[in-house]
């Protein structure tokens, strides 16, 4: 196990296209860190510079001490999960487990030994024979983890693993490399696109815009005080409502700000509330309904739950302090103390 | 056929049993003609069920020879045909997969130059460059040996290019897995590219082994010794009579032992050769 330090790291393909640029994450020992970001943000390009399969133009990795820009992949000390699994199809699971060791040299003893320890952690042990297309998708999954597993790797390095599954059983995934990953305790990056997934798994979430670090943190600290109207829009689930403040006047403290930001569960229905919504559609999601309006010409969204009345008009109230302000031209968030 | 009329039913099984039955016939009286003795193929009327000297015939030829056209027994020059056929097979695979290898995962100068260079070679079969290949062969002092037989015929572009295609079927992220799991470029190349184009190989392998068996003319041109005498060759040499006729029963009789392994080879490899050609997914 050991720590990931990105230094400056960057990106820049031949023709002078910049994929990642200025990339500072420090990860600590035994760290669940996910990069987020839409597709084409360079998040797998970061991971792979972190793996060894893309090179690195700029900046140094360092995995535990070591710098290792020019280290080959698999003297990288890390194991990845690829998004299509990246089984052998012509070898079984137990020898797809076992093609890392025993190309490392490690004794037979050992590598059954692991094989068998992987086999019963992910509970695929009565696959071990089978070839990988006898198996399911889930399945397959595992055995990708376990071919991570059984290599008792430096870091996890996960290339949105869970995108090929149905949605149900992606969430059963989730939760089981969460679990995994806290009883092993390997230092891990993951990627994904999906902010659910990568709010739920991360210790730390990077999200990353256009080959930049937006903000380094906590799913919590992402969600309360997101750093720029990107990381607003992007992190939490209905996006939060990001208005500019012409469509909303006379609202109190908002000033020295042109772009509001207000999450729809903020939000609530009170008769003298500062914001009128004439209400536009109606999303059903069982417990609660999502309410979509309009605002002085600016679309918005609140979550309201699905007992309460219905009107074309609603007046909408919030507290304060579940305001977040930001300046619409750098996107940058403004700290109301200043 | 959606369409479900009788009619069109056995028009299409009368079109079917016409082609097998203009395919089958030259084999049918070539088989005949073996099983007759010279006399009655020579009287004028070719006879159409096969004849008593069947085993005489079929003796003669594998004890003997005909030893009037100067060819050895036929065993001689089935074990000569044997060995330029899987030489030709085997040495078209092991040269074109390396090649595909090289030009699919390697990044070097004039790696696509290398590739049309190769391509462009499907314009230059043997026939078309016969004479400057039997000057080579012949400086090299290759005449009348199995290197000589096999050597010229081995280089492959088609066989390439096949390779070249299964090789990019298979998904990067295999070959990144691979890389990540310490497997070199010649590990990959034996443990994954290997066995996911074992079909692709066998069906290049019964191809390649009748191009390899059927070869006629440039066996009939290097080889002047009976001991390199290839079948085809020979059946070849053993109609060409100068004075009088030729023994067509005998001639018939090798023919259809000629026709024999590669038979075997398809029949043999047949379920394999068909998943080569129409398995797409990896």
């Amino acid at each position: 196990m050991a720590s990931i330090t990105l230094d400056n790291v960057g990106k820049v393909y031949p023709g002078d296209t910049r994929a990642v640029g200025d990339v500072n994450i420090e990860i600590a020992d035994g760290e669940f860190i996910v990069l987020v970001g839409p597709s084409g943000c360079g998040k797998s390009t970061l991971l792979r510079m972190v793996a060894g399969l893309e090179s690195i133009t700029d900046g140094e990795i360092h995995i535990g001490e070591r710098v290792v820009n020019q280290i080959e992949p698999a003297d990288r000390d890390i194991a990845m999960v690829f998004q299509n699994y990246a089984l052998y199809p012509h070898m079984s699971v137990r020898q797809n487990l076992a093609y890392g060791l025993k190309n490392r040299g490690t004794p037979k003893a050992e590598i059954e030994r692991r094989v068998n320890d992987a086999a019963e952690i992910l509970q695929i042990g009565q696959y071990l024979d089978r070839k990988p297309r006898a198996l399911s998708g889930g399945q397959r999954q595992r055995v990708a983890m376990g071919r991570a597993i059984v290599r008792e790797p430096a870091a996890f390095l996960f290339d949105e693993p869970l995108s090929n599954l149905d949605a149900k059983l992606r969430v059963t995934m989730r939760l089981e490399i969460k679990q995994l990953q806290k009883r092993l305790r390997t230092t891990s990056i993951y990627v994904t696109h999906d902010q659910l997934e990568a709010m739920t798994l991360a210790d730390r979430l990077v999200v990353l815009n256009g080959g930049r670090v937006e903000q380094i943190g906590t799913p919590l600290e992402l969600y309360r005080r997101p750093a720029s109207t990107f990381v607003a829009g992007f992190i939490g689930s209905p996006a939060m409502n990001l208005i500019p403040s012409r469509a909303v006047p006379n609202l109190p403290g908002t000033a020295h700000a042109d772009t509001i930001g207000i999450r729809p569960e903020d939000l609530s229905v009170t008769e003298d509330g500062p914001i009128e919504m004439n209400v536009s559609a109606v999303e059903e999601l069982g417990a609660q309904r999502l309410i979509h309006g309009q605002t002085g010409g600016e679309a918005i969204t609140i979550t309201y739950p699905s007992d309460a009345p219905l009107a074309e008009t609603l007046r909408l109230g919030f507290d304060r302090k579940n305001l977040h302000l930001f300046d619409s031209k750098s996107g940058a968030r403004i700290d109301k103390a200043r | 056929m959606i369409e479900n009329r009788p009619g069109l039913n056995i028009l299409a099984h009368v079109t079917l049993i016409l082609g097998v039955v203009v395919v089958a016939m030259p084999v049918w009286v070539a088989f005949v003609a073996s099983t007759h003795t010279a006399t009655d193929f020579s009287s004028g009327t070719i006879p159409m069920w096969p004849g008593p000297h069947l085993v005489e015939n079929y003796r003669t030829m594998l004890d003997t020879g005909l030893s009037t056209s100067g060819t050895p027994p036929v065993g001689q020059m089935m074990v000569n045909s044997m060995i330029m056929a899987l030489s030709i097979a085997i040495g078209k695979i092991c040269i074109s997969m390396l090649s595909a290898f090289a030009i699919v995962y390697f990044r070097f100068p004039f790696r696509g130059l290398a590739f049309w260079c190769i391509f462009i070679t499907l314009m230059l079969p043997v026939e078309v460059r016969i004479v400057p290949s039997f000057q080579v062969v012949a400086d090299l002092g290759l005449l009348n040996s199995y290197a000589g037989l096999s050597l010229p015929l081995i280089a492959s572009a088609t066989a390439t290019f096949l390779f070249r295609q299964v090789f990019l079927t298979i998904p990067d992220e295999l070959t990144e897995a691979a890389r990540i799991d310490g497997a070199g470029p010649m590990k990959f190349f034996r443990d994954i590219l290997l066995p996911l184009s074992r079909t692709n190989m066998a069906a290049l392998f019964v191809i390649l082994f009748i191009y390899g068996w059927n070869q006629y003319i440039w066996p009939l041109l290097i080889t002047t010794e009976p001991q390199y005498y290839t079948i085809v060759a020979g059946i070849k040499r053993m109609a060409d009579v100068v004075d009088g006729l030729p023994k067509w029963h005998l001639v018939m009789a090798t023919a259809i032992m000629a026709m024999l392994p590669p038979v075997a080879v398809v029949i043999g490899m047949q379920r394999l050769f068909v998943k080569g050609l129409v398995e797409t997914e990896k």
